[in-house]
């Protein structure tokens, strides 16, 4: 048996070593993404500097400011000059530098997806493993059901009807992110409202404002309901699968032979077994509504990652999509290390190595 | 002697896409208190799902059609046999695992992965000795030395449980993080109990082995593990399924030998389930004979390797290797019927070399033709 001491060194040196690795992925990520826009050509990129005819004069110059005739190499080093210095570049849709729009736009996905992940892991988990212990009775078909209508819906129309049942029909959760007197109020009383973390919710609490907070989770719970719903209708099925599988194996029978109560078989034998491979996939879900979801966050009106994703990519905001790539890729590498520590804190078989 | 169990015509399905997997016929079988019994057949004759069917332990799609399984709780038969298959769900957990327990096929699968041996062993004396395990905890709070934080509270819940398990207190604390730990004392002891009874099945360092997990373990001792969570509560009937199977034949030799100890010590009657004729001849003292899921001949052993009188297991005998063997092994001919469509009458027929008129009419019943010795053929009908 491994002491605790030990176990924390293990641990220890298993972080750094992945976290070592986040470089190299990084790296990839980088010379693809600047590939990927490199194969524009100068005038082209030159052009996104541009914003009247009157300025396309000004192209040849604006190549040679920005050295873009440079060879393919000298560019690409510049670029990792560039961003190990923390410049991601100017972003055109928010009309500022990319990592002061993306700091600014990050905490409002953050925010959605603070009652989001939680919420569809506890409900898809634990609707899967319902579904699985009642296996092909009723409560098994209608989850079917529902989870088929829930993942082939498009979650924009989803989001859609949620709006037009709540809002257009009762006036309830109007789609925004505040109140406009709420907003009013933060405009007009800086000294009161301090932007600590720039979520609503969790600034409304720190500056004693609970009106604020309230109002914050009001304007959220269409949107975490769309998403919880769309992303649960997957979970639920992946659980309920694996419940399934993990029922009809020996063990079970071997503790209904101990003695053991259904109840202890569910909860502590079988659901144990199941969660290991749902594990990775609530891992994935989770890293993807990092990107914040497009369908909802335009809808709903928030200003989120989503949101400005979805304007710079129809501007060729190019600056924007590199360091998405990028962002993407150290949630990703960050979420697959939690994911494998949980794995190990799960299956004893699975050792940090 | 004393019947310890009896099935009654028990009969058992599966409902597969294929069609009914008709796997038990009316199957009759009585193990008295202090014998082995061994269960003799070809693979996919039933045998799992007959001892399967008497703990109620079938899985879906499987069900217990028909039959009664009587368990004679006293040895003097004096008390009234209860019908199992009309128990209620919570006597069944309370009866397996304490009174009629069992060792899997499969040590590999029949374990937990995830879950350390102690634990696992540990779970047979949380949910059989809840009484004796609130006692000996309640008795260390009361030591002396016992430093346990809140003590007064911990002492009152635990002679509360002692007194009434099934209060509303724990099922409230079982529900709160945190708070459902308050019978860590419990589960301690039974930990400890555990690695007792590990190292008493013979292996070394039992508390070391208790905190691993199955996969560190290889398969003779996953196999003893599986037998110590049997053997845990000392249950009166023990049912090995074919415990050694996947064993190697020296772990096979010791593991035979360790439950012929633990039964002179420990447990009255084993149901022994077994392909293999050599071990029943050894250890078995009546055997039971199937085929496709009917019984078909049942004698004490030295009788029916003596007199076989089913043509089935004539031709089962044949089929063993002898050491003086002359020419090619005998084996019998046909194949084992789909038990979905299984053969009219009696289910061995199509393969019999005695075959008669009457065979694919009528099911044989179960007669006696000798001392302990009964079959099931339409041969020994007029007798
Ligand atoms: N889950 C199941 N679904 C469908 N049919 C089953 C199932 N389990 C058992 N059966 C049927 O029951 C019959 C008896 O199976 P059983 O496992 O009892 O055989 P066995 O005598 O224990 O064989 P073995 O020596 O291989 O363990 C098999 O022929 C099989 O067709
Ligand atoms: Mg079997």
């Amino acid at each position: 048996m491994l002491s605790t001491h030990k176990l924390v060194n293990i641990l220890q040196a298993y972080i750094i070593r992945r976290l070592f690795f986040l470089f190299f992925v990084i790296f990839g990520v980088s010379l693809l993404v600047f590939t990927i826009q490199y194969s524009y050509g100068p005038d082209r990129r030159a052009m996104l500097y541009v914003d009247s005819p009157q300025q396309a004069k000004d192209i040849p110059e604006l190549k040679k400011k920005y050295g873009l005739n440079d060879p393919y190499p000298v560019q690409y080093v510049r670029y990792l000059k560039e961003i190990a210095m923390g410049n991601f570049g100017y972003s055109i849709v928010a009309a500022r530098p990319v990592w002061d729009a993306f700091l600014h736009y990050l905490p409002i996905t953050i925010e959605l997806n603070l009652f989001v992940v939680p919420l569809f892991i506890i409900i898809g988990i634990w609707l899967g493993k319902q579904a699985g212990i009642k296996r092909n009775t009723t409560y098994d078909h209608v989850t079917r059901i529902l989870a088929i209508i829930g993942w082939s819906l498009p979650t924009f129309l989803f989001a859609l009807i949620l709006l037009m049942i709540f809002y257009g029909k009762f006036g309830l959760f109007e789609p925004a992110m505040l109140s406009a007197n709420i907003e009013a109020f933060i405009l007009d009383n800086p000294d009161k409202y301090i932007k600590y973390t720039g979520m609503y919710t969790i600034d409304g609490i720190l500056n004693g404002e609970f009106g604020i907070t309230w109002d914050a989770i009001k304007h959220l719970f269409l949107p975490v309901l769309t998403q919880v719903i769309v992303i649960v209708a997957i979970l639920m099925r992946v659980m309920r699968s694996s419940m399934v599988e993990e029922i009809s194996k020996d063990y079970v029978i071997t503790a209904q032979a101990k003695g053991v109560d259904s109840k202890t078989i569910f909860n502590k034998h079988v659901k144990r077994n199941a969660l290991i491979p749902v594990i990775t996939i609530a891992g994935q879900l989770a890293a993807l509504s990092m990107e914040g979801s497009i369908a909802v966050e335009m809808i709903f009106n928030r200003h989120g990652i989503g949101n400005w994703l979805a304007h710079a990519a129809l501007k060729l905001d190019t600056s924007v999509i590199m360091f998405m790539c990028l962002f993407m890729a150290v949630i990703f590498v960050v979420t697959n290390l939690i994911i494998d520590l949980l794995y190990a804190y799960i299956d004893p078989r699975i050792r940090l190595t | 002697m004393k019947k310890i169990i009896e099935t009654e015509n028990l009969r058992t399905n599966f409902y597969t896409y294929e069609g009914v997997v008709k796997a038990l016929n009316d199957v009759c079988i009585t193990v008295n208190h202090g014998e082995t019994f061994g269960l003799v057949g070809e693979s996919g004759c039933g045998k799992s799902v007959t001892v399967r069917s008497m703990m109620r332990i079938i899985q879906s799609p499987g069900k217990v059609e028909s039959g009664k399984v009587l368990l004679f709780l006293d040895e003097n038969g004096e008390q009234e046999a209860v019908d199992l298959l009309q128990q209620s769900e919570s006597y069944m957990q309370s009866c397996c695992g304490d009174q009629i327990s069992m060792i899997f096929q499969e040590p590999n699968a029949a374990l937990n992965p995830i879950m350390s041996i102690g634990e696992q062993v540990a779970e047979s004396f949380l949910f059989h000795r809840k009484k004796s395990l609130s006692e000996a905890s309640l008795e260390r709070l009361n030591a002396q030395d016992c430093k346990v934080p809140f003590k007064g509270i911990f002492k009152n819940l635990y002679k509360k449980y002692h007194e009434d398990e099934n209060a509303f207190v724990f099922k409230l604390l079982s529900h709160i993080p945190l708070l459902n730990r308050w019978d860590f004392l419990i589960r301690q002891e039974a930990f400890k109990r555990a690695v007792e009874i590990i190292s008493k099945l013979g292996i070394p360092h039992a508390e070391d082995i208790a905190v691993q997990f199955p996969h560190n373990l290889s398969g003779g001792m996953k196999q003893r593990i599986v037998i110590a969570i049997a053997l845990a509560c000392s249950p009166m009937l023990l049912i090995a399924d074919e415990a050694t199977s996947n064993l190697d034949v020296t772990i096979q030799a010791q593991i035979l030998e360790l439950l012929k100890d633990l039964k002179k010590k420990h447990i009255s009657s084993i149901l022994l389930i077994t392909h293999d004729l050599g071990v029943v001849a050894e250890t078995c003292d009546r055997v039971g004979v199937m085929y496709a899921g009917s019984l078909c001949e049942v004698a004490e052993s030295r009788e029916l390797f003596g007199n076989p009188s089913h043509p089935y297991t004539k031709a089962l005998l044949e089929s063993v290797p002898k050491f003086h063997q002359e020419g090619a092994l005998k084996t019998i001919e046909g194949n084992v019927p789909n038990l979905v469509t299984p053969p009219a009458g009696c289910r061995f027929h199509p393969r019999c070399k005695h075959r008669m008129d009457i065979c694919d009419k009528e099911v044989p019943n179960l007669l006696e033709i000798g001392k302990n010795h009964s079959v099931a053929c339409h041969l020994f009908g007029d007798k």
